[in-house]
């Protein structure tokens, strides 16, 4: 008969390679999505998986670990990735739009119609 | 975790890191290489994070904190720098 200790910790060691492997595989997808969208506003989304899911599920494995002192670590590290791709995503997005809008203006002189970030068929 | 899970999962993420090299060599503009360095510095978390575990100790990921608020300051900065045309 099995101890149930080492049950429990095979179970923990398997959530936890299934975590790992789970944020590899995001952040595979999302670095392809990259390398294949040339414009900026479509670069943002893989972006955004890339610093968003796929580090915060790499940090959640560490649960696996079952040591306190990189637990700590890896909340901290969490909790501050929550806070800080959200607001870079927003920076760079803010600066590609005041980028686009500025090329569109010098384009077609100062009364041309309003861009529209829908339809950017443009090749930004 | 079993340790030829977590070797792989190194050896991935290290090719990873490749893959965000190209993304930054092909990128076009600052916008694109600001981008292509926030995702580069993600990978580099996850890249730490992962050495933490095939070593069992927990300095690296205080490493990974530390270039993860440098990489938010310049990423805001930069795009600041794109946004006005100057610094700040």
């Amino acid at each position: 008969m099995a101890d149930p200790g080492d049950l429990i910790g095979g179970l923990v060691g398997l959530a936890g390679s299934v975590l790992l492997l789970l944020g590899l595989t995001l952040a595979t997808i999302g670095l392809f999505g990259l390398l294949r969208k040339p414009d900026i506003f479509d670069q943002l989304h893989p972006a955004g998986l890339i610093t968003g899911p796929a580090v915060l599920l790499v940090l959640v494995a560490s649960l696996a670990t079952r040591e306190a002192a990189i637990i700590t670590s890896a909340i901290l590290v969490i909790g501050f990735v929550l806070i800080t791709s959200s607001l870079s995503s927003h920076a760079i997005a803010q600066a590609a739009l005041h980028h686009a809008r500025n090329r569109r203006r010098s384009e077609e002189g100062s009364d041309a119609v309003p861009w529209d970030p829908a339809g950017r068929h443009d090749g930004l | 975790m079993p340790d030829i899970v977590v070797t792989v999962a190194f050896a991935w993420a290290t090719l990873l890191l490749v893959g965000g090299g190209l993304l930054l060599l092909r990128a076009q503009d600052a916008l694109h290489r600001i981008l292509a360095l926030d995702v580069l510095v993600g990978i580099v978390i996850a890249l730490l994070t992962i050495l933490s575990y095939v070593n069992g100790v927990s300095y690296y990921i205080d490493a990974a904190l530390a270039l993860a608020l440098l990489s938010f300051t310049a990423t805001l900065v930069a795009a600041r720098y794109v946004l006005r045309g100057r610094q700040f």
